[in-house]
């Protein structure tokens, strides 16, 4: 009797175990799918066949948006044996942090200079493999886009949009200041920034010459690198710290980087009506191709221009410099739905759905056979756009293991050089001395 | 085995099966891992001590490590007087003091994260009204959530609002204050200041110093207000004005979930587990002559 006492709560126990180890067990993919091919439900006479879902976050919102999930829906409506679920998530946070756990999603977007360093570490599913066993063609693809979104010989995702930053400027600010055209030199540029920027009597400015630039295109403008062709980052490239220079010198040191945060607080958001651009509180910025559709949207009665980043002064040679970005859909290694997936990337980077894509989002089509497509022709100077991916001054930032990282520092750098806080020479070595340390 | 024993054991086995499963296990994985470079999706490599000896030469660590302390020690103290003055001021006896109480609490029952944004528009260099009512009294207007100096006075600003939850225990503990003593007091000279230091402040100092401890140990963990607030566009990894807003929680989350660096992430949580420790021996310590239990 008293063995039979003592084994009843181990019993129990054993029962509690083996009961949380079933539920745990049956909510993992490799369970389900077992049981689904189990001999007992194959012999089920056949009820349809159900559909997989594909779960795909992006990272668009608003109006963009709403343009990829009308291409979503169009695929959706000719396959019958996949659905797209679609959802807006516009956090790069997030975005890796799902990634990271068991039950991740199937398929998502990201920018092409983040394959490095994802490839590298085990995250994204290559994709070689699934093309060539449907015989996907990957010719037509912009090369230098489709590179950026190769690793090792692999490719890790395939390019849907690219993206350049030109110079934007509001007309009727230059007319009102005096100004007769857009610049075309730094000195121009440094004249014009001058002429458009208002202080009131206590220094607070109430009229900003220029949005603060994107540092790392700005360097390609003054004929800087961000890597050797070794793959070292070269943070300190004289054409680097010279567009530094030219914005803390010629801004910064002129207004003061307290009025320049201040003023800066009091933008709006950048997609929207308030985005300062649009509200005339700035005059120029280096902005995208995707500016058309959004000022269309937002800003309809804005007189604006668009035009090549200005070159130094004596070097026409670096006319046309600009920074090309890519966006690329992916499948991360943990995707429940691979294959589907797959269909789904292939669907999308297709030519008719990167047209439909492209055309609503006024994004670079990354296509080559779609570049001069009429589609685009109602969006106003579009053409700017698509004629600066001609330029031989295009530059793209290398997709390593190591960019993500460099891009962090980077930016907490420029920060500090645009606070005054370090010299840009100061800045860019502290930079190089961390970059020493990326190895992988 | 007594059977006694067996007995309680099952008892328990809800809380030791989900305490193995969900707290012993990951916390020996944790010490595992922080020995290990571990990317999640590659099998970990034993790397020995070596993510501690990068973090002592990692500027950023170092720089989240002070930004938490800064919070610690100075938040900490700023927000529980201001808990205490306000469950002095709530213990008056006054018409409507009940509302007052409710008033005082209020703020504490908003979700963090709608607070946070309340603030983040309050707090505005150029719109919001913080900086407006400065400007109409003629203060100083400074740049709360964009000038690196002023970014965690601003998050200890904000926990002034949210004191109410160590308010409460505050005033429990002074309603225990046996009215007794201030009569005796009263008959001594006492005016309200000696009161206050001799009879209020030794019969509730375990409260003081138990708050202390618990605030102290959730402050090293801030992670959400900063989180926040540094957000940017498509919420890239930020620290704020220059890493101003990096606490150690908040370097932390970049590590481990933005540069999938799990080893290193793993090897910061233990350090802050001594941190904790130790901050809270040193409090025990320090206090241990300045504490008055009643009971002993």
């Amino acid at each position: 009797m008293r063995t039979a006492k003592v084994a009843q709560p181990w019993a129990v126990i054993a029962a509690v175990v083996v009961a949380v180890a079933a539920c745990s067990n049956s909510s993992s993919p490799a369970a389900a799918s077992a049981a689904a091919s189990a001999p007992a439900v194959s012999t089920q006479p056949s009820a349809p066949a159900e559909k997989v879902t594909v779960n795909f976050p992006y990272l668009w919102s608003g109006p963009e948006g709403d343009a990829l999930e009308k291409v979503i829906a169009s695929f959706n409506s000719s396959q019958t044996a996949i659905t797209v679920k679609g959802v807006s998530s516009p956090d790069f946070q997030k975005q890796l942090a799902s990634m990271s756990g068991s039950n991740g999603f199937d398929i998502s977007d990201n920018f092409g200079s983040t394959v490095g360093s994802w490839a590298s570490k085990g995250i994204l599913e290559p994709l070689d493999d699934y093309a060539k066993a449907d015989g996907t063609d990957m010719s037509d693809f912009v090369p230098t886009a489709l590179q950026s979104n190769q690793y090792q010989g692999k490719t890790y995702a395939l390019p849907i949009a690219v993206h350049t930053l030109l110079l934007m400027y509001n007309k009727k600010m230059f007319a009102d200041a005096g100004i007769s055209g857009p610049p075309t030199t730094m000195t121009d540029l440094q004249a014009d920034i001058a002429k458009l920027t208002k202080a009131d009597a206590s220094g607070n400015i109430t009229q900003f010459g220029m949005r603060s630039p994107d540092y790392i295109t700005l360097a390609y403008a003054f004929g800087g690198k961000w890597y050797d062709d070794q793959g070292n980052a070269t943070p300190d490239d004289p054409g680097n710290l010279a567009a530094l220079h030219f914005w803390v010198d010629n801004v910064v040191k002129k207004y003061g980087a307290d009025a320049i945060k201040k003023f800066e607080s009091g933008y709006g958001e950048y997609a929207s009506a308030q985005n300062p651009f649009y509200t005339g509180k700035v005059a120029m910025t280096l902005d995208g191709e995707w500016q058309p559709v959004f000022i269309k949207q937002y800003a309809p009665s804005l007189d604006w221009g668009v035009v090549a980043i200005p070159y130094p002064d004596g070097q026409q040679s670096l006319a046309g410099a600009t920074q090309l970005t890519s966006s690329m859909f992916f499948i991360p290694k943990n995707a429940p739905h691979k294959q589907e997936a797959w269909t789904f990337l292939k669907y999308l980077t297709g030519t008719d759905a990167m047209k439909q894509f492209s055309r609503a989002l006024g994004n670079l089509p990354a296509r080559t056979s779609l570049l001069g497509d009429p589609v685009y022709n109602d969006l106003p100077q579009f053409n700017v756009w698509l004629d600066s991916l001609k330029s031989p001054n295009l530059r793209i930032f290398a997709s390593l293991p190591s960019t993500a990282q460099y891009q962090k520092d980077l930016s907490d750098e420029f920060q500090l050089v645009a606070n005054l806080t370090d010299t840009p020479e100061a800045g860019m070595a502290k930079v190089k001395a961390n970059a020493s340390g990326y190895s992988q | 085995m007594h059977r006694s024993v067996l007995r309680g054991l099952l008892f328990a086995s809800p809380w030791i099966v989900g305490f193995v499963i969900f707290q012993l296990v990951p916390i020996a994985a944790s010490a595992y891992f922080s020995l290990t470079n571990f990317n999640l999706f590659q099998d970990p490599q034993f790397v020995g001590l070596r993510n501690y000896q990068r973090l002592a030469a990692d500027a950023l660590f170092w720089k989240s490590l002070l930004n938490t302390l800064y919070l610690t020690v100075i938040g900490v103290p700023v927000s529980l007087t201001a808990a205490l003055a306000a469950a002095l001021a709530l213990n008056m006896r006054v018409r409507g003091q009940s509302l007052f109480r409710l008033f005082v609490f209020l703020p504490t029952v908003v979700p963090v994260v709608a607070a946070t944004y309340i603030w983040r528009w309050l707090l505005n260099a150029q719109y919001g009204y913080v900086n407006g009512a400065l400007g109409a009294v003629g203060l100083g207007q400074p740049l709360w959530l964009d000038d690196p100096f002023w970014t965690k006075p601003a998050l200890i600003l904000m926990s002034l609002w949210v004191t109410g939850s160590a308010m409460v225990v505050f005033l429990a503990a002074l309603q225990d204050v046996p009215e007794t003593y201030y009569e005796a007091a009263v008959i001594d000279g006492a005016g309200p200041w000696a009161k206050f230091r001799h009879v209020t402040l030794p019969l509730i100092s375990p409260v003081i110093l138990f708050e202390t401890i618990i605030a102290g140990i959730f402050t090293l963990q801030y992670f959400t207000q900063a989180f926040l607030l540094g957000q940017t566009r498509l919420n890239a990894a930020s620290g704020g004005p220059e890493n101003s807003l990096l606490v150690y929680g908040l370097y932390l989350f970049q590590q481990a979930f933005v540069n999938l660096n799990m080893g290193y992430a793993s090897a910061m949580a233990w350090v802050l587990l001594f941190v904790a420790l130790a901050g809270t021996w040193l409090l025990l310590r320090v206090s241990r002559d300045r504490v008055f239990y009643a009971g002993d």
